[in-house]
């Protein structure tokens, strides 16, 4: 129905953003796949709207890995190099760095993991993430306590990793 | 009672135990202080999760109206092909009136001859046509007779075989269409000696120039663009040239009418970044020209340019353009300052 979708759509866009963010990590791009999904799903008007999006979504951004990984390689190179006009606020400059290591840190999951914490975070129940992932509900608690497990340790190993790195260079 | 193992406890936390296991789970931690002591824990984890995933969020942007989704957007894989497949056909469709002034000049006339048998395929020998018939000193209404003259010519000289008529209807129609560009396109020559506003039509020729050169710059790069050093670059542009710091340069090339300097840069071994730039008096003439475009070219040049991301740096005009991300282009754009000699 229509208008489920629009009220979906209001619920439910910015967290699929956000979900697909995780995975392309480009804003834009991410609103582009969820605006693309939104629109598949008006065309396909599927049943379960909300579980129906987050696999296309998940889908879409699955094909945009590789083109995602080569530029994130291309802009690391260019973070590393060293650039003395440039100059951003300091609080810029330290959202990023976090940004990238809560990314490093997810990368660092497992996919069913990964997956699973970001469902979650995106509003999605356990029967749904159950649903999307195909692990019985009743591991799901045990998913993702481990997933935050791992994120927050791998947060920290790399958050000390790379303090040391600047305190060396 | 055996303790409560850590996914249940996240499931408690999350809101999503039945009524049953909640109330079970419950009255386990009420007596159990290993199991408060783990689910202060579990907890604070959740928490501290939650925290960090929230430092990696998008920056939070209109919604589109529903309603402005109803047909489907392209994926970004098929835009990219359908991109390129228009670019092509844009740069075909420009070649075929303009460019081919330096190889024109390059070319011997005995090739020449050869060249014109392959005029459907290749866009820009129509314009050889033009260059050849459009010398520095003939006025272009001459220009255009002088050229119609010599297609049909060479058609007399060889019109023997039947595969040489359509060559030859394809170089009188390339004469034809060459000498009209050659009405709004006066060359270097002619342009000096053309007092009228007319000369802004050729700034917006060598963009379109430089537009159909990048669309197929693995062959008309290299033929046309030539490869300059760093000195002549910064005399064309009145200023150092510009690109992005710690990038090596590969080439710095000057387009067919001296106008537009492009620095190619390598991100890495498989991608090349292009900075265009131009003096900024020829943007304004540019501008000017733009303003009295009619609506067909006002619309080719809309089409030509939005691909690319421009901005003004002392006295430059500079519009990058690489096989990356929007995002990336912009970020690599926002770091271009002159490049040291």
């Amino acid at each position: 129905m229509p208008e489920d979708l629009a009220e979906i759509y209001r619920s439910t866009y910015r967290s699929l953003v956000r979900f697909l963010y995780r995975k392309v990590w480009d804003a834009e791009r991410a609103e582009d796949l969820a605006q693309e999904a939104f629109a598949r799903a008006l065309v396909h008007k599927p049943e379960n709207a909300r579980g129906w999006l987050f696999v296309v979504a998940a889908n879409m951004a699955r094909d945009e890995a590789r083109k995602a990984a080569r530029e994130r390689r291309h802009l690391t190179l260019l973070k590393s190099e060293p650039d003395a006009v440039h100059s951003e606020p300091e609080e810029l400059i330290d959202a990023e760095t976090r940004r990238e290591h809560v990314r490093t840190a997810l990368d660092l999951l497992t996919p069913r993991d990964r997956e699973a914490l970001l469902l979650w975070d995106a509003g999605m129940s356990y029967d749904e993430i159950a649903t999307q992932t195909g692990l019985a509900r009743g591991a799901i608690g045990t998913t993702l306590a481990r997933a935050r497990r791992r994120l927050v340790e791998a947060y920290d190993s790399g958050s000390e990793r790379g303090g040391q790195h600047v305190a060396r260079g | 009672m055996l303790h409560v193992d850590d996914g249940a406890l996240h499931a408690y936390l999350d809101g999503e135990l039945t009524p049953v296991e909640r109330a079970r789970l419950e009255a386990h931690v009420a007596e159990c202080a290993a199991c408060r002591t783990q689910l202060d824990e579990e907890r604070a984890l959740i928490e501290r999760a939650s925290g960090l995933l929230g430092l990696a969020q998008p920056p939070e942007r209109a919604m589109p109206p529903l309603h402005q989704l109803r047909r489907p957007r392209l994926t970004w894989r098929l835009r990219v092909p359908i991109a390129w497949a228009a670019s092509v056909v844009l740069a075909l469709g420009l070649g075929y009136y303009i460019g081919g002034e330096t190889l024109h000049e390059a070319a011997p006339p005995a090739s020449a001859r050869a060249q014109d048998s392959f005029a459907p395929t290749l866009g820009y020998s129509a314009s050889r046509d033009r260059a050849v018939a459009s010398g520095p000193i003939s006025p272009p209404p001459v220009a255009a007779k002088t050229a119609e003259r010599r297609a049909a010519n060479q058609v007399a000289a060889r019109n023997d075989a039947p595969t040489d008529r359509t060559a030859a209807r394809v170089v009188l129609d390339s004469a034809r269409a060459a000498a009209a560009v050659v009405a709004i396109q006066p060359r270097e020559g002619l342009r000096e000696a053309t007092p009228a506003p007319v000369p802004s039509a050729a700034v917006v020729t060598s963009r379109g120039e430089a537009e159909a050169v990048f669309q197929q710059r693995g062959r008309l790069m290299a033929t046309e663009w030539q490869i300059i050093r760093p000195g002549p670059a910064r005399d064309l542009l009145g200023a150092e040239p510009v690109g992005i710091p710690g990038l090596a340069v590969r080439n710095i090339r000057r387009s067919p009418t001296g106008e537009v300097v492009l620095v190619e840069q390598a991100v890495d071994s498989a991608t090349v970044i292009q900075l265009f730039q131009r003096r900024l008096e020829d943007e304004y003439v540019t501008r000017q020209m733009e303003r009295s475009a009619t609506p067909a070219q006002a619309r080719r040049l809309g089409s030509a340019g939005t691909e690319r991301l421009a901005r003004f740096i002392g006295g430059l005009r500079v519009e990058i353009s690489g096989p990356l991300s929007t995002d990336s282009l912009n970020r690599l754009l926002e770091q271009v300052k002159p490049i040291k000699p």
